[in-house]
């Protein structure tokens, strides 16, 4: 459900745009042994539909674990997520999963295709999940790799592929089910800087196309291509340019 | 996600892995094996005794023993003899007083004879244990394999041998030959009865019952060979002439003559008189001092028997259908199957054990790919459904390959025993069957052990966090 925003918290600024994203007082601790490490330490957040977002920091920030939250992966301690006006923070497994399937693409530094499936078989398996027909989510698959220009590599298997073309793959997989948001962590990281480029070319077309983008990096040559800039230090949340 | 889905992802994922995947199956194929070729064997032993018993007509009669506290057929048919303390003498009052009861439609009284020690064609001379006499009166049949059965018209002289006796005399796969032979029925050196010479004691007179070591030789014709079972070394021949060969003859003093010529004599002559003692041959009744051995009798219902046992116990003599001996022989199969089954039992349980190991390697090994499907939305449930659904399809490919495994040896196993039934002239063959019930029930059984053995493993996928499986390296 979509919610027109005028006055979203920690925000004053007027606008007519509604909020995918709101992230209220957000607080994620790990217990390392006696220690308590703050992952997240009270952290606010609102994005907009569409917006392409950097968030950058050294690593153990907590960039990932703000990630995770926000893709449904993981859980806060504190605080609440609000998705398309939906509470995530309290949400069982089973709904969390479905919001997962059904509004985010995740892109990870790895990849993480299945090395034993072919493009179409990686792209269709976020479609496994939902209840489409098995020759509608070749439909879909099909569509998803020809928009990442992959067409003619349909039956290739990821080692049958460049390192490029892999990421163009698990771009494809993550656009599958019509995401709202796509959360890509170091989507350039394992990509020489021409690759790089390009993935990212691809990413800023999508988010053109009015799904939000959610860049983690370390790259400031990537977060500079971002509308806004946040940086996570010590579990905190700043934002550097906006 | 769909059922197809499952099917598909997890033939896939055992097909990955094809060497460790085979071996797990091999696994629950020795398990499936076993149980399979225990269960066809156990069945099929069972369906071919009791169509016996059902073949035979024994499953309407009664038997009927002096001893009034026997349990069961067998002890009934074999227990007999009316040697015993508590033993009431069957007799042809209480035959008649039994046929005469309700559900009784027939009755042959049974005698049997320890007094032939062999019997002989020829040069061919083979040992006997007993000599069965019963009345032909159509209650005891027997399965004829050339000639008759005995019947009414038969007193003296005719005999059936099981085909037993006519493969051993050399007339195999020709029995008819052997009908209308005379043979030699040789007796033990002690017999008395019918036909013996007895000579007469010459040195003592009053001697009572001497063993007059001297075999007696008893000509007989076969009139038919029967059907083999397991009471082979066995003779059949009608109840008069069986009666008879239990006569005990002896000669013994004639008193009333030798009382009057020792009165003649001292009349004649005063004082000590010695006159020659006569003797006479007199045969003794055996039957009518003992009794038969046992009465088979005939109930007009299967169903009727145990009400008939009820009703000649109250005679104060022992009977016992062949129900409770059936029942009792079947209850030996049951517990051969337990063990074997059992058995069969342990190598599933191992092999749940290699299923087990298998799946929590597989999660070792695919921990990303399944942080990778939770990250694509799957749930906790399904991943637990996907590992627990592969399990079983590898106790199911199991048992699959174990029925037809199975199925090839119990077909192996027929061509052997049909041989030995059919050099026991049986007329059964295949009775190691496979029936849809064993088949269901083996694969169903494989299948459910794939599925418990895959509930740990997949519990334990279901429960990996993410957010770790998709680090995982």
């Amino acid at each position: 459900m979509l919610r027109f925003k005028d006055y979203a918290y920690g925000n004053k600024q007027k606008r007519f745009m509604p909020n995918i994203l709101e992230l209220r007082d957000l607080s994620r601790t790990y217990k390392l042994g006696d220690e308590v490490l703050n992952a997240l330490d009270h952290v606010s957040l609102t994005v907009e539909k569409g917006q392409f977002i950097a968030i950058i920091g050294p690593s153990g920030s907590g960039k990932s674990t703000l990630a995770n939250i926000i893709g449904g992966l993981d859980k806060p301690n504190n605080g609440t997520v609000q998705i398309d006006g939906q509470d995530l923070s309290k949400v069982r497994d089973n709904k969390l999963s479905t919001y997962r399937n059904q509004h985010i693409g995740f892109v990870f530094q790895s990849f993480n295709l299945q090395p034993h499936n072919t493009a179409l078989e990686n792209v269709m398996l976020p479609l496994v999940f939902s209840k489409l027909k098995r020759s509608e989510r070749k439909k879909r698959a099909k569509e998803c790799l020809e928009a990442v220009g992959l067409g003619e590599r349909l039956n290739h298997k990821p080692d049958q592929l460049s390192g490029g073309q892999r990421q163009r793959v698990a771009i494809a997989r993550a656009l599958a089910n019509n995401p709202s948001i796509i959360i890509a962590d170091e989507p350039t990281g394992n990509l020489d800087s021409a690759k790089g480029a390009e993935i990212m070319d691809l990413l800023k077309s999508l988010s053109k196309q009015g799904i939000t983008l959610i860049v983690i990096t370390h790259d400031m040559n990537v977060a500079k291509q971002a509308q806004r800039v946040l940086e996570m230090r010590d579990g905190k949340l700043t934002e550097r340019r906006g | 996600m769909r059922f197809s889905d499952y099917i598909l992802i997890s033939l896939q994922n055992i097909w990955r892995q094809k060497l460790r995947s085979a071996l797990t199956i091999f696994a629950v194929v020795i398990g499936a094996t076993s149980v399979t070729i225990m269960l066809a064997l156990v069945t099929g032993a069972k369906g071919f005794f009791t169509s016996q018993f059902e073949a035979n007509g024994v499953l309407q009669q009664v038997v009927v023993s002096p001893k009034a506290d026997i349990t069961n057929y067998d002890e009934a048919q074999h227990g007999g003899g009316g040697n015993c303390d508590s033993c009431v003498k069957l007799t042809d009052i209480v035959a008649n007083k039994i046929e005469a009861l309700p559900h009784a439609t027939g009755l042959a009284r049974v005698l049997t004879s320890g007094s032939v020690e062999a019997i002989k064609l020829g040069d061919k001379k083979l040992t006997v244990n007993q000599v069965k006499g019963y009345d032909t009166n159509g209650v005891i049949t027997r399965t004829m394999v050339a000639g008759r059965d005995l019947d009414g018209n038969d007193k003296t002289g005719v005999i059936t041998v099981s085909s037993d006796y006519a493969d051993k005399l050399g007339f195999k796969s020709n029995y008819g030959s052997l009908v209308g032979k005379k043979v030699d029925l040789i007796t033990r050196n002690w017999y008395t009865g019918i036909g013996a010479d007895i000579p007469k004691p010459q040195m003592q007179p009053g001697a009572n019952n001497e063993p007059n070591n001297k075999s007696t030789v008893l000509s007989a014709t076969v009139v038919g060979v029967s059907d083999s079972n397991s009471d082979s070394q066995v003779v059949r021949a009608p109840l008069d002439w069986v009666h008879g060969m239990n006569m005990n003859q002896m000669w013994q003093p004639d008193e009333a003559y030798n009382q009057a010529a020792q009165e003649k004599c001292q009349r004649r002559t005063p004082g000590p008189c010695n006159v020659e003692q006569k003797l006479v041959l007199v045969s003794q009744d055996m039957v009518e001092r003992n009794g038969y051995d046992s009465f088979v009798v005939k109930a007009d219902a299967t169903s009727n028997t145990a009400g008939l046992v009820t009703e000649i116990k109250k005679l104060g003599v022992g009977a016992a259908d062949a129900q409770s001996y059936i029942q009792s022989q079947i209850q030996i199969f049951n517990i051969v199957g337990l063990v074997l089954g059992g058995i069969g039992g342990i190598a599933l349980l191992v092999a749940a054990i290699g299923v087990i190991n298998t799946m929590v390697m597989a999660i070792l090994e695919r921990t990303r790919e399944i942080g990778v499907m939770r990250a694509c939305g799957a749930k906790r449930s399904t991943v637990r459904a996907l590992f627990t659904f592969e399990a079983s399809l590898l106790g199911f490919l199991g048992g699959i390959v174990g029925i037809a495994v199975g199925y090839g040896l119990t077909r192996i196993a027929n061509v052997f025993i049909n041989k030995q039934l059919a050099s026991n002239s049986f007329q059964v063959h295949n009775i190691i069957a496979l029936p849809l019930w064993l088949i269901v029930t083996v694969i169903a059984a494989t299948t459910v052990i794939g599925f418990f053995a895959g509930l740990y493993p997949a519990s334990r996928a279901a429960r990996l966090n993410p957010v770790d499986a998709l680090r995982y390296e």
